[in-house]
């Protein structure tokens, strides 16, 4: 995530960056007519390359318009995929996972470590009454919607009243699911303090845990639903109560030998985060600990536990910088157009119910936490977006459920396609508006501690 | 060996390798050339021990091309500049020239031992032969600097030993541009030869110029990470897919900003610490790629070559006698010293071992890595030998860090100090 750094760009830096961009989208599309196995296959190596360049310039043009840069490494990964001009092809992005897992492992420690208990603390009564409605009301409203637009969902329609209300309640649990990674980005590139980023904050990371419970919950009652001869099991139970716990305890272990790491050496941390995100995810996932909630409990010990905070936040967005283009770019390349344009309507009909529930249950449960204006009126705005949880959850739904699984999935991507595109340009937008945004900062966002929410106009 | 228990190896070898960069590190520890893991990889490739198989190492190619070339692209950015002075251009040229020299003359050695020592056709004996007088023609500006940093030497003949050290790299990087372009399996069609090398520098030219603009007129050290980065990456992979050279296109690029840019002394003393953490499992990798049996003719090609660059280097000092008068005082120790090659060399070898598989690119990377242990048994010794009776080195004088002219160790602003940067 590139984030603002010093003086504002003129007129002639904007004309570079565009200039620079044509040169290099003519430099491949040249080389490629020249010699066609380019065409065919770009390659990993050009293809990080052309990705981050041209994420990062297309991000510092949109930025003149107000999107985020978080829009601009989508568009370019939009752009150069399999779908429009096939630079990058499907070969490629899947190659490119590497990329993926390591900036995963960057989000959850950085989400981890944004996370102070006194901040908490400050947001702690906010952010239950929001999980609690948007869980609650979400979940129901959203699985109400399917089934309400089931009669032209394909691999709905010939389902029975059973089956369907599984299917539906499976799709009011991914609903209610956000996405930190797409926080963190616009956070990182506004610097933003106060009241709507710290309760959006807050509320994304705490949801993150809640929704892989819930979807634990909802997958054993919707079993014996959608299966005739399925029954309730509780093992499901065990799963993740075994992998929550273990992920916690792991994270825990990991944050203090960090910790320990960052007072008596502090240093080559880049290394340090390497092994960490592409070493230490592999082994985690063998042995069934979840990754994010590992990193993520491991930032947040590093940050309440110790000095050594600030330290690893400024560690991360460092190398962040650079993979996180990589990841959202790659995030573009993967969108499926041909599937979002055969799906669009339905898709984005559940994304406008799902987006004024989410305004709606907001509104309703700032009411009843007694939050200032502020989150009143714009803390909806961060969880729109929708990324890789929710499309890591319907995969786990597809294999579980394979008759029509991977017609779920598909609308999933299609519905996510949409809220990733929309859902940060909102965000940004709020905390524009709010004047949270600081652009003009160039030095690394302080954590967001509840001294800068104070600092921060009365909400 | 798995590949994820691999990759874990290679980053603690890559924190090593940068703990040798930092400040704190203990004076000279590590050889100059890195041939320590060199040894190593050997050890535990399939050739001994076995515990990292040929496929395994395989699967890290794009790593190893990224590394290299990256390498590459550091040289080219540091090119032209001594610490905190720019090279002259007659000393930059005559570098040139003599690297060349010893290059042109280990080719046509060893092209001529292979006709008689082989079955080799034209075509090929003129890639082995070329390539082995790319991969013997550098003199490795680390041992100058090892030298300098352990015995404190300071002088007219050490400033000129790290001009030359410096732009020796020139030339093996141009080389493997030409005969990357001129080997069979590139991708560029009935294309000529001139056009593939036009090509490689083109790209490498022109990404450069990209990356020069982005930079601006205001350095930002966040930001030229990503645009360095980006524009590396895009020539190094577009060149690797083409079957081109990315060290030439690299090269290229990192000489085009060193050259346009406003920031290239900020640039350097960015990328420079970086050289060491990525050459080390460069090094380690090469030394597991290695196979003692890749021709029958590979020893004749290791013992001519070595024998010729022995005779070169000692010729060339013999040149240098005549201009510089310290060189004279020096004798012929000068000539052994300028034999020690770095892990460029051995990374030029192992990308020529990737891109011309079989008895060619395994030879060459055979006798890149003997260039490099013979370089590290013979160099250093020499080096200090010949700067003791030139002067520069003075026995119980109190030690000083080397002036900047010599080449100090890599900014301590490093990549892997997040927090000072």
């Amino acid at each position: 995530m590139s984030a603002p750094s010093g003086a504002p760009k003129g007129v002639v830096t904007r004309l570079v960056q565009a200039v620079s961009l044509v040169t290099v989208f003519g430099l491949l599309y040249g080389a490629a007519r020249l010699a066609p196995p380019l065409r065919e296959h770009l390659g990993e190596i050009a293809a990080i390359g052309f990705l981050l360049l041209c994420g990062t310039l297309l991000s510092e043009l949109l930025e003149t318009i107000g999107l985020p840069h978080l829009s601009g490494y989508l568009l370019a990964g939009v752009v150069a995929g399999p779908h429009v001009l096939h630079l990058v092809d499907h070969h490629t992005v899947e190659r490119l996972s590497p990329v993926n897992t390591l900036a995963l492992a960057l989000i959850a420690i950085a989400g981890g470590a944004e996370l102070r208990v006194s901040m908490l603390k400050s947001v702690a009564r906010s952010v239950a009454w929001a999980l609690l409605l948007q869980c609650a009301i979400g979940l129901v409203v959203m699985a109400l919607a399917f089934l309400a637009v089931s009669r032209w969902v394909p691999f709905a329609r010939d389902l029975s009243i059973a089956p369907l209300i599984g299917v539906a309640l499976l799709w009011g649990t991914l609903a209610v699911s956000r996405s930190p990674s797409a926080c963190l980005a616009i956070l990182s590139q506004t610097r933003a303090k106060g009241p709507v980023a710290t309760f959006s904050l807050a509320f994304i990371m705490a949801s993150d845990v809640v929704v892989v419970v819930l979807m634990a919950v909802v997958m054993t009652f919707a079993r014996p639903l959608i299966a005739p001869d399925g029954s309730i099991s509780f093992a499901a139970f065990q799963v993740v109560g075994h992998e929550i716990l273990g992920s916690i305890a792991t994270g825990t272990t990991l944050g203090l030998a960090l910790a320990a790491y960052l007072r008596l050496v502090g240093k080559h941390l880049l290394v340090v985060l390497l092994a960490l995100g592409l070493g230490l995810t592999e082994f985690m996932r063998y042995v069934h600990i979840d990754p994010l909630l590992s990193f993520l409990t491991a930032g947040f010990v590093v940050q309440n536990l110790s000095a050594q905070g600030e330290k690893l936040l400024h560690a991360v967005e460092q190398v962040g910088g650079i993979v996180f283009v990589v990841f959202f770019a790659t995030a573009g390349a993967h969108l499926d157009i041909p599937l979002l344009q055969k799906l669009w309507p339905i898709a984005l009909a559940l994304c406008v119910v799902r987006g004024v529930t989410t305004w709606g249950t907001a509104r309703l449960s700032s009411r009843v936490a007694g939050d200032g204006p502020l989150v009143r009126r714009w803390g909806w705005s961060g969880l729109i977006s929708q990324a890789g949880l929710t499309l890591g959850l319907s995969v786990v739904i597809a294999r579980s459920f394979p008759d029509f699984g991977e017609g779920f999935r598909s609308l999933v991507i299609a519905a996510v396609a949409i809220n990733e595109l929309i859902g940060p340009v909102l965000f940004k937008l709020a905390l524009d508006r709010t004047g949270e945004s600081n652009p003009e900062a160039i030095v690394a966002r302080p954590s967001l501690s509840p001294v800068a929410v104070e600092g921060h106009p009365p909400d | 060996m798995s590949a994820v228990a691999l990759l874990l190896g290679l980053l603690v070898l890559s924190y090593v390798g940068s703990m040798l960069v930092s400040d704190r590190t203990i004076r000279g520890f590590g050889l100059p050339s890195g041939a320590e893991y060199l040894l190593l990889g050997f050890v535990l490739g399939p050739h001994a021990l076995g515990v990292l198989g040929r496929s395994l190492v395989s699967a890290f190619e794009p790593v190893l091309i990224v590394g290299v070339s990256w390498v590459a692209l550091v040289l080219g950015v540091g090119y032209g500049q001594i610490g905190s002075r720019r090279l002259r251009l007659s000393r930059a040229l005559s570098g040139i020239a003599f690297s060349a020299f010893v290059a042109a003359g280990v080719a046509g050695i060893t092209f001529v031992a292979l006709l008689e020592g082989s079955e080799l056709g034209l075509a090929e004996r003129l890639l082995v032969s070329g390539a082995a007088g790319a991969v013997s023609c550098e003199t490795t500006r680390h041992a100058v600097r090892w030298v300098a940093e352990r015995h404190g030497s300071r002088g007219e003949l050490s400033e000129l030993l790290a001009d030359l050290s410096r732009t020796s790299v020139f030339v093996p990087a141009a080389v493997f541009g030409v005969l990357f372009a001129a080997a069979p399996g590139q991708e560029l069609g009935a294309t000529p030869v001139s056009l593939r090398v036009g090509i490689t520098l083109g790209l490498g030219v022109v990404l450069g110029l990209v990356a020069t603009l982005l930079l601006g007129r205001e350095f930002r050290r966040d930001e030229s990470w990503g645009i360095l980065l980006g524009t590396s990456l895009l020539a190094i992979g577009v060149t690797a897919r083409l079957g081109l050279s990315p060290i030439a296109a690299a090269f290229a690029m990192g000489l085009t900003v060193s050259t346009f840019s406003p920031h290239r002394a900020d640039l350097k003393a960015m990328v420079a610490p970086s050289e060491r953490p990525v050459m080390v499992p460069v090094a380690v990798l090469a030394g597991a790629y290695l196979d003692l049996e890749a021709a029958p003719f590979l020893w004749l090609l290791v013992g001519a070559a070595f024998a010729a660059r022995l005779i070169l280097d000692l010729l060339r000092a013999g040149v240098l006698a005549l201009i510089v008068p310290q060189a004279r005082a020096a004798g012929p120790a000068l000539g052994l010293g300028l034999v020690p090659s770095s892990a460029f060399t051995l990374g030029c070898g192992l990308l020529a071992a990737i891109r011309i598989p079989g008895a060619v690119g395994g030879s060459v990377l055979v006798l890149a890595a003997a260039s490099v242990l013979a370089g590290e048994l013979i160099g250093p010794l020499s080096l200090r030998r010949a700067l003791e009776r030139a002067g520069d080195i003075v026995p119980g004088r109190p030690f000083e860090q080397p002036p900047p002219s010599i080449e100090p160790r890599a900014s301590r602003t490093t990549l892997y100090d997040v927090e000072r940067s």
